[in-house]
C-alpha cells in the first residue's frame, strides 16, 4: 500500500528530476517516508498524530519544498480532523506553506476562511494570528502576480473585514488577536517612512509605500483608507467603556508598536494615551487599573524614546510624571533631540492630507521628505480638538475659577472613593506652575471633547466639513485663519458660560445654585480635579449605578404593578390591533411570576368578564401549572391552586352563568386540587346548578380515569344529601354510573358501607356533615336511616343481589332501624318484582330475625299483584320447612291450594283483628281493584263453610265467629244467593256445624227475604232430627221465634215432645229477649 | 495554555530564595500535573543565601548547580544543609545542570507567574523589548508573596491552585479575568496581570 502511493507520487514528482537519476533516488526516500508517516497519522491518535505531521511538515516544507505541492492535499485534509489541536497545526502548516512558496496562498485562502469560522475559538484565534502573517503575502502575490488572482486578492480584504468585525466578538481572547492583527494591519496599511522603527526580521515585509499606483486591481488609494479606517476602529475600540483590562493592555501595546513603526500615527497616539489616562474604563478592578497603568508607563517609555516623540515629550512627561515616574527616569528616557530628525514628524503629518506626491517618487526615502513643507494650517489639522481647547481654556484657568470649579464639583463627588482614583492618585508635584496649569486644560480638554464639548471640537468638525467642501480646491490657508477665529470666540463665550463661568459676572450666582444643581442630574461634567482623572465621567463611561438609586420594595412593587395594570387595561387597544394573544401570554407570564397582588388582579380582572377574559384565564392556568413543573419535585401548587379555586369559585358567586364555562374549566384544567374539588362540590350542593355541578363532576369521573374515585366519592356522598334534589340527582347520575364496570364495585362498596353504618347503635358522625360536631350517643332517627339507605335502595332494583347484604344487616339492627327499613323498602322491592330470583332467594333463606323483613317483602310484591307460583312455592317450604309462621302465608294466601288454606285458616283467624280482616280481604278479593277474587282459591262461600268446619279443639268458637261476622260485615260478597248456597251445604252436613243456625239467623237478619228459603232450611233441618244437637237446635228454636208466623208450619211438622220443648225453649228465649229489650 | 500548538507551558520566573521555594514546590507539584512547567530567574545573578541576610552567596547564570553544591558544602556543609540549600541544590542538578535566566530564553510560553511586582516589570520589560514576530499571546501574572516562610507555603498553594483552575478552563484567555477576579477577593491580595506577545 505505502509503495503503491509512493510510486504515484513518485510519477508526478518524476519528470521534474528526470534528468538527475541520484537526486531522484533520494528524492524518493524522502517522498516515501512522507508517504509512510501520512498513512500513519490517519490511523494514530491525536498527540502522535501531531508527531507525524509535524514531522511531515519538516520534510515537505524545509527539507525538500518541491514536495510542498504534492502532498499540500493530504495535509489539508487534516483540516476537518476532530481534533483542535491537529486543526491548528493545518493552519501554522498552511502559514509555513505559503511563507515558503507564496503562491500557495492562492490554493490555500479558502481553507483559512473556512478555518476562520471554526467552531473551536483556539483554532480562529490561530487562524486570525496566521492571517496576520499571510495578509502581507496576499498583498505580496497580488503585486508579483498580477494576473487572476484578484480572485484571491478580493477574499483576503473579505477576510480582513471579518477579523476586524472581530473586535467586537464575545470572546476575550479572538478580540486580543483581532487588535493584533489591526495593529499589524494598520502598519502593512500604511507606508514606512526613514524615521520608522522597523524590526530587522520584517525589513523585508510589505508597506503601503511599495505599492504602485497603477496596480490593475489593488489600488493605494483604497488600501489607503482601508488603513486609516482600521485605526480608526482600533482608537474606538480603546474608548468603549466596558473594555476588558486584557484587550485594553494589547491595545495600548499595539499603539505603541504603531508610533514606533508609523510615527506619522504619534499623534493620534500620544492623544489617545491620554484620553485613556483620564478615563480609566470604570469597569476595572483595583488590580486591574494597576496592570493597565503599569502598561500605559511602559509603553509610554518606549514611544518616548523614539525619536519621532519630540514633538510630544510635554504630554508624555506629564502623563509619566502621573503614572509615578520620577523627572530624573523620564529625562533618561528622552531622546536627545535630534534637529534634523524634528522635521521629519511633519512629513509624517502630512500624510494624511498629502500622500499624492509620497507616493509619486517612492524610491526618495533617503531625502528628508523634501515634497511638501509644513504649513501651519496642516498643524491645525493633527492639533486636534484637545490641543484647541485646551489652548481655549488654559487662560480661562484662574485662581479663582479653579478654586469655583472645585467648589462645584465637590458636590458631584460619589460617597466613595472609586477604586481607580484610588489607584491612580498622585500628589499633584507642581501645582500652579505653567506646566501644571497647561496640563489641567489638557485634562480638561480630553474630558470636554470627549463629551462633545468645546470649541476644538467644533472648530474640528467645522474644519471637517471644510475640507469637504473644499476637497480638491486646494482652499488658501489664509482664508481659513479669520473664520476659525471667529467661530473660535463665538463659541467660546457660550462654553465659558456653561461649563466655566466668567469670573467676575458669573461668580456669586453659581454659588448660591451649587446646593440645587445637586438634584439636577447632570452626568456630564468635566472634571475640575488634575488628581482625579479616573472618577469623573465622560459621556461614554456614565454609568448609570452612580446616578441612580435603587428602587425601594414599595415602590417596585408599585410601578410593576401599575405596567401590569396598563397592560390589563389596554385589552380593546390591542385586541384591534390583533395581538390579543401576545398580551394574554404577556400577562399570563408576568403575572406568573409574581407572589400577591398582581395574581389576585389579574384574578379579579378576568372574573369581571369571564366569558370575554377566558382565553386569558386559561393561559394564567397554564402557566401556573408549568411553573409547578419547572420546579419539580419541590415544586408547590400552592399558586396553581389558589388560580384555579378563585377562578372556580368566582364563577360559582356569579349568577346565572348559564354557558358551559366552568365545565370547560373544569375539564381543562391540567390537575383539579383538593380546594378546587371543594368548590365543584359547592356547585353540587347548590340546587339551581345541581345539574351542571353533577354532568361536570361525572365529566370529570369519566375523563380523568387517574383521580376518577376521588370524583366518585364527591358525587357518592351527595348521594345522602339533606337537599332532596341534590339527592335525588346524585342518585340518578350515580345509577347511570352503576353501569360502568369499573365504577361498579367502588359505588357499591360505598352503598353497602354506609348501610353497614345501621349496625352501629349510634349513627357515625359522618352522617352530619364534616363541620358539625356530634354527640356520641344521638339516636338513630328516621332520616339518618334513611340516609344510610338512600344509595343502597336505589341500587338495589340494578342489582337485586345486593338485598341479602340488607337482610344481613336487618337483622342485627334494632327495632327503631328495622321499623325504619320496613317503610323504607317498598319501592326498591317493587321494583324488583316477585320473580327477582335474588328476592326468592332471600324468601327461601329468610335469615333468622329477618322474618319481619321477609315479610315485608312479600306483602309489598303481593300487594296489587297475585302472588307467581315460584313465591308461593318458597313461601310455602319456608312455612313449612323452616318457620312454621302461619303470618308468612298471607301475602301468598291466593297463591295455595284450597285444602291448605283450610288448614291454616284456624291459625290465621286467632291473629290480630287487622291482620285478619286482611286476610279475608285477600281471600275475599275485595283487596284488589281489578276484584280477581277469581283467584283465590276458596269461594266465599266455600271459606264461610271452611270456617264453620273448623275444629273447635284448633280454634276456639270466638275467633270462628269473629270470622264469620268478618264474612258477612262482606255485604257484596255474601250476596243472599252465596248465602243460601252456603246454608244448603251446611244444612247438608252430618253432623250439623255448631255454628248453622247462627249463620242462618244472621243472613236472615241481613236478607229477610231468604225467609222462604229458611223456612225450607228448617223443615229439612227437622227431617235430620235437629232436637239431637243442642245448640243448633236452640238456634232453631230462636229462628222459628223470630221467623213466625211463617215458621208455625215449620213447627207444625216437629214430633210433640220436641214441639213441647221448643215452648219451654222459646219461652225462655222470650223473656231472656224482653229483659234485654 | 498551548503555545504552538503543542506544548504546554508555563513559566516560573522567581529570584528570591523563599518565593523561588514556594514556585518551586509549586512548579514540582504542577509538574507532575502534566503541566510544563520551567523556572527561571531574571535578575543579573542568582543569589542563595548565606551566613547573614547580607552576606548572600552569589554566582552568575554560568555556575552549574553541581559547583553551586560543591562551593556551599565547602564553605559550610553544616549550615547549608540545615537549611535546605544543598538539598534544593541537589534536586535541581537532577533536573538542569544550571539555573536559567528569562530574558535569555527563546522559547515561546502561554503563561508567567511572577511572586514579585519587581520580577514581573523585568519580564514584561524583556517581553516588549522582543522584537514581535509571531504576535502569540504571553499571559503575566503577578502574585506577590512575601519573603517569609509562612507566606511562600500559602502563595505555593494558591499559585498551585490558580494553574489548575487555569489548567481546567475551556478557553483560558477569555476566562482568565473573571478568574483572577475570583482569586483576588478569595486571597485578598492584588494580582497584576497582562498580556504580551512573541
Amino acid at each position: 500500500m505505502a509503495s503503491g502511493v509512493g510510486e504515484q507520487a513518485h510519477g508526478s514528482v518524476a519528470s521534474q528530476f528526470y534528468s538527475n537519476e541520484e537526486e531522484t533516488a533520494f528524492d524518493m526516500t524522502t517522498s516515501e517516508k512522507v508517504v509512510e508517516l501520512l498513512n500513519q497519522a490517519a490511523l494514530i491518535s491525536t498527540e502522535e498524530k501531531l508527531i507525524v505531521l509535524k514531522q511531515v511538515q519538516e520534510l515537505i516544507i524545509n527539507k525538500d519544498p518541491s514536495l510542498l505541492d504534492n502532498f499540500l492535499d493530504e495535509i489539508i485534509a487534516f483540516q476537518t480532523d476532530k481534533s483542535i489541536e491537529v486543526r491548528k497545526f493545518v493552519i501554522g502548516f498552511i502559514e509555513e506553506a505559503c511563507k515558503r512558496d507564496n503562491e500557495l496562498l492562492l490554493r490555500l485562502i479558502a481553507n483559512l476562511n473556512m478555518l476562520m469560522r471554526d467552531e473551536s475559538v483556539n483554532v480562529v484565534k490561530k487562524a486570525i494570528l496566521t492571517l496576520t502573517q499571510l495578509y502581507k503575502v496576499a498583498l505580496q502575490v497580488s503585486l508579483s502576480v498580477s494576473d487572476m488572482q484578484e480572485a484571491c486578492w478580493d477574499m483576503m480584504t473579505q477576510i480582513k473585514e471579518d477579523v476586524l468585525a472581530l473586535l467586537d466578538s464575545d470572546n476575550d481572547g479572538v478580540r486580543t488577536h483581532a487588535i493584533k492583527f489591526t495593529e499589524s494591519l494598520i502598519i502593512t496599511l500604511s507606508p514606512r517612512t526613514p524615521d520608522s522603527d522597523t524590526p530587522k526580521k520584517q525589513e523585508g515585509d510589505i508597506s503601503l509605500d511599495k505599492i504602485p499606483k497603477d496596480h490593475t486591481y489593488i489600488r493605494y488609494d483604497t488600501l489607503c483608507e482601508e488603513g486609516k479606517s482600521a485605526l480608526e476602529q482600533l482608537l474606538k475600540f480603546m474608548v468603549h467603556p466596558a473594555i476588558s483590562s486584557i484587550n485594553l493592555t494589547t491595545a495600548l501595546g499595539s499603539l505603541a508598536t504603531l508610533a514606533r513603526q508609523r510615527p506619522m500615527f504619534m499623534s493620534e497616539v500620544v492623544q489617545a494615551y491620554e484620553t485613556l489616562h483620564a478615563n480609566l474604563p470604570p469597569t476595572l478592578a483595583k488590580s486591574q487599573v494597576s496592570s493597565v497603568r503599569k502598561n500605559l508607563k511602559l509603553h509610554l517609555v518606549s514611544v518616548l524614546k523614539h525619536p519621532s516623540s519630540v514633538d510630544f515629550q510635554g504630554q508624555i512627561s506629564t502623563l509619566l510624571l502621573d503614572l509615578g515616574m520620577s523627572q530624573s527616569e523620564i529625562t533618561r528616557c528622552t531622546p536627545a533631540t535630534v534637529q534634523p530628525r524634528k522635521r521629519l514628524h511633519h512629513d509624517n503629518a502630512l500624510f494624511v492630507l498629502a500622500d499624492a506626491p509620497l507616493a509619486e517618487d517612492d524610491e526618495d526615502k533617503e531625502e528628508p521628505a523634501p515634497v511638501v513643507t509644513p504649513k501651519p494650517s496642516s498643524s491645525v489639522g493633527t492639533q486636534s480638538a484637545i490641543d484647541l481647547t485646551a489652548e481655549f481654556l488654559l487662560p480661562l484657568l484662574t485662581p479663582d475659577n479653579v478654586a469655583n470649579l472645585v467648589l462645584i464639583s465637590m458636590v458631584y463627588l460619589p460617597e466613595v472613593m472609586p477604586a481607580s482614583f484610588q489607584a491612580t492618585y498622585t500628589p499633584v508635584e507642581s501645582a500652579g506652575t505653567d506646566a501644571q496649569i497647561k496640563h489641567l486644560a489638557r485634562l480638561m480638554a480630553t474630558q470636554m471633547t470627549g463629551a462633545g464639548l468645546g470649541p476644538g471640537l467644533e472648530l474640528c468638525k467645522a474644519r471637517d466639513e471644510e475640507v469637504k467642501e473644499e476637497d480638491g480646491g486646494a482652499g488658501e490657508s489664509s482664508s481659513k485663519d479669520p473664520l476659525i477665529i471667529r467661530k473660535l470666540s463665538a463659541v467660546s463665550l457660550g462654553q465659558a458660560i456653561s461649563v466655566v463661568g466668567a469670573p467676575a459676572a458669573y461668580k456669586s450666582p453659581i454659588t448660591e445654585e451649587a446646593p440645587q444643581i445637586k438634584k439636577l442630574p447632570e452626568p456630564i461634567l468635566p472634571t475640575s480635579q488634575p488628581k482625579a482623572p479616573g472618577a469623573s465621567g465622560r459621556k461614554k463611561v456614565f454609568k448609570l449605578a452612580d446616578v441612580v438609586q435603587p428602587f425601594s420594595e414599595a415602590q417596585i412593587e408599585k410601578l410593576s404593578n401599575m405596567a401590569i395594570k396598563r397592560i390589563l387595561l389596554s385589552e380593546k387597544v390591542i385586541a384591534q390591533s390583533g395581538m390579543s394573544h401576545v398580551r394574554v401570554k404577556l400577562l399570563a407570564r408576568l403575572v406568573t411570576q409574581f407572589e400577591g397582588g398582581k395574581k389576585n388582579d389579574l384574578l379579579q380582572f378576568i372574573l369581571e368578564d369571564m366569558r370575554g377574559r377566558s382565553e386569558l384565564a386559561f393561559s394564567l392556568l397554564y402557566h401556573e401549572y408549568n411553573e409547578y413543573l419547572s420546579q419539580q419535585p419541590s415544586g408547590s401548587l400552592d399558586s396553581y391552586e389558589h388560580c384555579l379555586y378563585t377562578l372556580l369559585s368566582g364563577l360559582q358567586e356569579k349568577p346565572e352563568q348559564r354557558d358551559g364555562l366552568f365545565t370547560k374549566l373544569v375539564l381543562e384544567a391540567p390537575v383539579i386540587t383538593d380546594s378546587a374539588l371543594e368548590v365543584i362540590q359547592r356547585y353540587c350542593e347548590d340546587e339551581s346548578r345541581v345539574y351542571l355541578g353533577m354532568s361536570t363532576l361525572k365529566e370529570l369521573i369519566l375523563k380523568r380515569p387517574s383521580r376518577q374515585y376521588q370524583y366518585l366519592n364527591v358525587l357518592l356522598n351527595l348521594s345522602s344529601h339533606e337537599k332532596e334534589k341534590v339527592r335525588s340527582t346524585a342518585l340518578s347520575f350515580i345509577k347511570r354510573m352503576y353501569e360502568k364496570e369499573h365504577l361498579k364495585d367502588c359505588i357499591e362498596k360505598f352503598a353497602l358501607t354506609y348501610m353497614q353504618f345501621l349496625v352501629h347503635p349510634n349513627p357515625p358522625s359522618l352522617l352530619f356533615g364534616a363541620g358539625e360536631d356530634t354527640e356520641v350517643a344521638s339516636p338513630w332517627t328516621e332520616e339518618t336511616v334513611r340516609q344510610c339507605l338512600y344509595l343502597y335502595l336505589s341500587l338495589l332494583p340494578l342489582n337485586h343481589r345486593l338485598v341479602h347484604e340488607l337482610a344481613a344487616v336487618y337483622t342485627e339492627a334494632i327495632a327503631d332501624i328495622k321499623r325504619s327499613v320496613l317503610r323504607v323498602i317498598e319501592q326498591p322491592i317493587r321494583g324488583m318484582g316477585m320473580s327477582s330470583p335474588d328476592l326468592l332467594l332471600l324468601v327461601e333463606n329468610c335469615p333468622k330475625g329477618a322474618e319481619t323483613l321477609v315479610t315485608r317483602c312479600l306483602h309489598i310484591l303481593t300487594d296489587k299483584v297475585p302472588p307467581s307460583p315460584e313465591l308461593v312455592e318458597r313461601v310455602r317450604d319456608l312455612y313449612h320447612k323452616r318457620v312454621p309462621d302461619v303470618r308468612f302465608l298471607i301475602p301468598v294466601i291466593n297463591g295455595l291450594e284450597k285444602n291448605e288454606v283450610i288448614q291454616a285458616l284456624p291459625k290465621l283467624i286467632k291473629l290480630n283483628p287487622i291482620v285478619v280482616k286482611e286476610v279475608f280481604n285477600r281471600l275475599l278479593g275485595t283487596q284488589h281493584s281489578e276484584g280477581s277474587s277469581s283467584m283465590s282459591p276458596l269461594t266465599p262461600g266455600e271459606l264461610l263453610i271452611a270456617l264453620h268446619n273448623i275444629d273447635s279443639s284448633k280454634c276456639d268458637m270466638k275467633s270462628i265467629i269473629k270470622a264469620t261476622n268478618l264474612c258477612f260485615g262482606e255485604k257484596n260478597v255474601y250476596t243472599s244467593e252465596v248465602l243460601a248456597v252456603v246454608m244448603q251445604q251446611l244444612m247438608e252436613q252430618t253432623p250439623l256445624p255448631i255454628l248453622l243456625m247462627r249463620t242462618v239467623i244472621q243472613s236472615l237478619t241481613m236478607y229477610p227475604r231468604l225467609a222462604g228459603f229458611v223456612m225450607n232450611i228448617l223443615a229439612r233441618l227437622i227431617l235430620k232430627q235437629v232436637w239431637k244437637y243442642p245448640k243448633v237446635w236452640e238456634g232453631f228454636v230462636k229462628c222459628c221465634q223470630r221467623t213466625k208466623p211463617q215458621s208455625y208450619n215449620v213447627l207444625l211438622q216437629l214430633p210433640p215432645p220436641q214441639l213441647a220443648r221448643s215452648y219451654i225453649l222459646c219461652a225462655a228465649v222470650l223473656s231472656l229477649t224482653k229483659e234485654k229489650c | 495554555m498551548i503555545i504552538n500548538s503543542d506544548a504546554r507551558a508555563c513559566s516560573w520566573t522567581d529570584a528570591r530564595s523563599r518565593s523561588a521555594a514556594a514556585a518551586r514546590g509549586c512548579s514540582r507539584s504542577l509538574g507532575k500535573r502534566g503541566f510544563d512547567v520551567r523556572s527561571f530567574g531574571t535578575g543579573t545573578h542568582v543569589k542563595l543565601p548565606g551566613p547573614a541576610p547580607d552576606k548572600p552567596n552569589i554566582y552568575d547564570f554560568k555556575t552549574t548547580y553541581e559547583q553551586m553544591y560543591n562551593d556551599l558544602v565547602r564553605k559550610d556543609k553544616e549550615l547549608y544543609t540545615q537549611n535546605g540549600i544543598l538539598h534544593m541544590l541537589d534536586r535541581n542538578k537532577r533536573i538542569k545542570t544550571r539555573p536559567e535566566r528569562f530574558q535569555s530564553c527563546k522559547e515561546q510560553f502561554d503563561l508567567v507567574i511572577t511572586c514579585e511586582e519587581r520580577v514581573y516589570d523585568q519580564v514584561l520589560e524583556d517581553l516588549n523589548s522582543r522584537e514581535q514576530e509571531s504576535l502569540q499571546p504571553v499571559h503575566v501574572i503577578n502574585v506577590d508573596i512575601q519573603d517569609n516562610h509562612e507566606e511562600a507555603t500559602l502563595g505555593a498553594f494558591l499559585i498551585c491552585e490558580l494553574c489548575q483552575c487555569i489548567q481546567h478552563t475551556d478557553d483560558m484567555e477569555n476566562e482568565m479575568d473573571e478568574l483572577l477576579q475570583e482569586f483576588e477577593e478569595k486571597s485578598q491580595r492584588p494580582f497584576l496581570h497582562t498580556v504580551c506577545f512573541y
